[in-house]
C-alpha cells in the first residue's frame, strides 16, 4: 500500500467496522477507539486503520446529505425566527 | 518633506516590542541592492522606500521545542502573531510619523518567491544571521519569526551583527570532533537530507541545499502535495482507487492545513530542534 | 494571588470567558494513550482550559443562518492560551505549549478540547451533540494549554448542564427535548429523572451540517468533479455555488469552523446572556 493510496478493496471490507469502533457514531460517555486500538482488534497495522477511518468518515454519506444540510439549516433558522422574534412573515414554505 | 523628530527611532522600536515583537531593529533600504535579486527589492516594492523595520518574535516556546508530538509544531508553528505587529507598526509609522509605510505580504509573489526575504531584513537590521541549517537567528532569542515594513521614512538604521550565533561552541567542538554539526548530521544532503556544509575558520559555510526536499518536509501538507494528489488522481483511471485519494489521511490533512494555517507554516523543525543556538537563551524549571 | 489565580487572571483579561485548570493525571482514566498532555509535552503537570464565547447575541437572532456559517468564531479562547503561555513561560519560567487540538488524521485532533473541559469543571456532555455546555453560559468554544507548572486543578462539575429544567421536564411531557426536535437526523436520547439516561450522535452526518462548506464538501465535490465525463456538465460543478463557496471556506478559514448552530440556537442553557435590546 503507497503512503498516499489505501487498496479498496481493503477499504471496503473494513470500512463499516472501523466506522463502528472509532468515534463516528458516538454514545455519551462512551469513547471511541484509537486508530492503535482499532487496529489490534482488527489485525491490522495503524496506517491502515487511519487510512480507512479517513476515507469512510468522508465518505459515510454521499453529497445528498449536504443538500439536505443546506436546506434544513435554511428552515430552522427560519421558523425559530419566526417564533422568537415573533415574526410570522419569516416562516418557511 | 520633514525629518523625524528626535527620538523618533527609539519610539517606534518601543512600541514595536509594546505590540508584541521580542526584537526589532531597522536596515538602511538600499543595503538590499547588493543582496537581493530584482523585484525584491524595498524600493521595487514602495518607491522611494529608506528603511525596513523588521520585527522579530512568536517564536516557538521552550515547551514546543520538548514537546514530543509532531503536531504540536507542525500545526502551531505560524508567523501569524507577528505578522499582526507588522501591520500594526505600518498603520503606526503613517499615523504617527506622516510617512508612507508598507507592510511586506508575508508568502509568495508567485511560486516560492517572496516579495521580499524577510531573512535577509532580519540580517540588515541587525537582528541575527543566517546560520548553516539556513534561518537567521538571533543571538538572544535563536529562531525566531519575522516581519517587515518598508518605509520612506529615515529612521536610524541599525548595524549588522558582528558575533553570529551559529556555529555554536557545541557545533564547534562536534565539528572539530566528527566533521559535522548537530543540524548537518540530523539532515545530511548526502543521505536523503537537504543540507551540507563545513566550518571554516570559525564560520558556519553551507555547500549544498537542497530547497526542493526541503519544501516537502517544511511544507509536507500544502498546496505542493495537494497539487501532486490532484495530478494523480486525475491520472488515475479506476474510480475507486480516486476515492481513496481524494478522501485519504494526506489529501484531507493537506486541505486542513491549507485552510487553518494563515499565510506562513511551517511543519519542520528538525534542524532548529537540535541546533544549539536556536532556542534562546532563557532557563527553564 | 496564588500562581493558578495570577494565570486564570492573564487568560481572562486576554478575552476568555472562563478558564479552568485539569491535572494531567485525569486524563488517563478515559484517553487512549497518545493522546494524553503528558504524550505531548514531557513532564507536563497541568492543562490550562481556556472557555471563549460564540456567535455574539445579535448573530443568534439572524434569520439568514449563513450569517452564522461565517461569523459563529472568532478564536479570542486561543489568543487567552497564548497569553498565558507567555506568561508561564516568561514570568513563571515553565514549559508551556498551546495544546494542538485541529485534526490532524481526518476528523482526530491529537487532544480532545472537549474533554479538557469536562476535566477542568467549565462544563458536561450534552444531548445536543455531546456539546459540552457550561452552565451559566452555555456553549462556549474551548481551546487549552498544557504545562509543565503544577497548578491547583479544578474538578469535574457534580451537577450536569444538560438536561436544562426545562429541558427535563418537556422530556417528561412529551418525551423529548428542543435539541432532539430540532435535529433528530443527528440526535437521539432518552432522560430519566432529570438526566441524561443514553445519548447518541452521529458525527459524520452532523459533519455534513456544521462544515457544510469545507474540507469535506471540497472532497466531496472534486470527486464528483473528476468522475464526471462531461466537459459542460463537469464546468457547471466546478462554477457552482456549492463547489465555490466550498472553495471559498477553505481560503477564509473562519468560514468553515462552525456552520450549523440549530440545536444550540434551541438549548435555554446561557440564553439570557442573549436577551439584549
Amino acid at each position: 500500500m503507497s503512503v498516499f493510496k489505501l487498496d479498496p478493496e481493503v477499504y471496503k471490507r473494513y470500512k463499516d467496522e472501523v466506522l463502528k469502533l472509532c468515534n463516528s457514531f458516538q454514545k455519551i460517555d462512551q469513547p471511541g477507539l484509537s486508530d492503535k486500538q482499532i487496529a489490534e482488534r482488527l489485525g491490522l497495522d495503524e496506517r491502515t486503520v487511519t487510512e480507512i477511518r479517513c476515507v469512510a468518515e468522508r465518505d459515510c454519506y454521499s453529497l445528498d446529505e449536504w443538500e439536505k444540510a443546506i436546506e434544513f439549516k435554511r428552515k430552522a433558522t427560519l421558523e425559530w425566527s419566526a417564533l422568537a422574534l415573533k415574526r410570522p412573515d419569516l416562516k418557511p414554505e | 518633506m520633514a525629518d523625524l523628530p528626535s527620538g523618533a527611532t527609539t519610539q517606534l522600536k518601543t512600541f514595536a516590542l509594546k505590540s508584541g515583537a521580542t526584537v526589532c531593529g531597522v536596515a538602511d533600504a538600499a543595503a538590499f541592492n547588493a543582496r537581493a535579486p530584482e523585484k525584491q527589492r524595498p524600493d521595487d516594492l514602495l518607491p522611494g522606500a529608506r528603511s525596513v523595520v523588521v520585527v522579530g518574535g512568536a517564536q516557538p516556546r521552550e515547551g514546543d521545542w520538548a514537546a514530543t508530538s509532531p503536531w504540536v509544531m507542525q500545526t502551531m508553528g505560524t508567523t501569524e502573531r507577528i505578522q499582526g505587529v507588522g501591520r500594526r507598526l505600518a498603520q503606526y509609522i503613517e499615523s504617527e510619523f506622516g510617512y508612507y509605510a508598507l507592510y511586506v505580504p508575508p508568502g509568495t509573489a508567485s511560486g516560492d518567491t517572496p516579495f521580499l526575504s524577510l531573512m535577509l531584513a532580519a540580517e540588515l537590521a541587525g537582528l541575527g544571521s543566517k546560520s548553516l541549517a539556513g534561518p537567521v537567528l538571533n543571538r538572544d532569542h535563536g529562531f525566531m519569526y519575522w516581519s517587515a515594513v518598508i518605509t520612506t521614512a529615515p529612521f536610524e538604521a541599525d548595524a549588522a551583527e558582528e558575533n553570529p550565533a551559529c556555529p555554536a561552541p557545541a557545533c564547534r567542538e562536534m565539528w572539530d570532533r566528527d566533521r559535522t554539526t548537530p543540524c548537518l548530521a540530523t539532515c545530511p544532503g548526502d543521505n536523503g537530507g537537504c543540507l551540507s556544509g563545513k566550518l571554516e575558520n570559525g564560520r558556519a559555510v553551507r555547500t549544498f541545499y537542497d530547497a526542493a526536499r526541503c519544501n516537502t518536509r517544511v511544507h509536507t501538507h500544502w498546496v505542493g502535495g495537494f497539487q501532486k494528489v490532484l495530478e494523480e488522481t486525475l491520472n488515475e483511471p479506476d474510480r475507486d482507487k480516486r476515492k481513496m485519494l481524494l478522501y485519504g489521511d494526506f489529501f484531507t490533512r493537506s486541505l486542513w492545513a491549507i485552510t487553518y494555517s494563515s499565510t506562513n507554516i511551517a511543519q519542520c523543525f528538525e534542524c532548529m530542534r537540535v541546533c544549539p543556538a536556536a532556542h534562546g537563551l532563557k532557563e527553564m524549571k | 494571588m496564588t500562581l493558578t489565580e495570577q494565570v486564570k487572571a492573564v487568560g481572562r483579561k486576554a478575552g476568555a470567558r472562563v478558564v479552568g485548570v485539569a491535572a494531567v493525571e485525569a486524563f488517563r482514566e478515559k484517553v487512549p494513550e497518545g493522546y494524553r498532555p503528558e504524550d505531548i509535552l514531557p513532564g507536563a503537570r497541568s492543562v490550562v482550559v481556556a472557555g471563549g464565547d460564540g456567535p455574539t447575541a445579535g448573530a443568534w437572532r439572524s434569520p439568514d443562518n449563513r450569517v452564522m456559517e461565517i461569523t459563529g468564531y472568532d478564536l479570542r479562547e486561543n489568543v487567552a492560551v497564548h497569553a498565558m503561555c507567555d506568561f508561564i513561560e516568561g514570568t513563571l519560567s515553565h514549559h508551556a505549549i498551546q495544546a494542538p487540538s485541529l485534526p490532524v488524521h481526518g476528523h482526530e485532533p491529537p487532544m480532545s478540547m472537549m474533554h479538557a473541559a469536562e476535566l477542568a469543571g467549565l462544563g458536561t456532555r450534552s444531548l445536543a451533540a455531546h456539546i459540552i455546555l457550561n452552565p451559566e453560559y452555555g456553549l462556549l468554544y474551548y481551546a487549552a494549554l498544557i504545562t509543565t507548572l503544577q497548578l491547583e486543578p479544578d474538578q469535574p462539575l457534580a451537577e450536569p448542564a444538560c438536561p436544562h429544567p426545562g429541558c427535563a421536564a418537556m422530556y417528561k411531557r412529551i418525551g423529548t427535548t428542543p435539541c432532539l426536535r430540532v435535529c433528530p437526523a443527528c440526535l437521539s436520547g432518552t432522560v430519566q429523572d432529570g438526566r441524561i439516561q443514553q445519548s447518541t450522535y452521529d458525527r459524520e452526518k452532523c459533519h455534513s451540517r456544521a462544515q457544510t462548506y469545507g474540507i469535506g464538501s471540497f472532497q466531496k465535490g472534486l470527486l464528483q468533479i473528476v468522475n464526471e465525463d462531461d466537459p459542460a456538465r463537469r464546468r457547471t460543478m466546478i462554477h457552482s455555488d456549492f463547489f465555490t463557496k466550498s472553495i471559498q471556506s477553505l481560503g477564509f478559514f473562519r468560514d468553515s469552523i462552525a456552520q450549523c448552530f440549530e440545536c444550540m440556537r434551541v438549548c435555554p442553557v446561557g440564553r439570557k446572556y442573549r436577551k439584549l435590546q
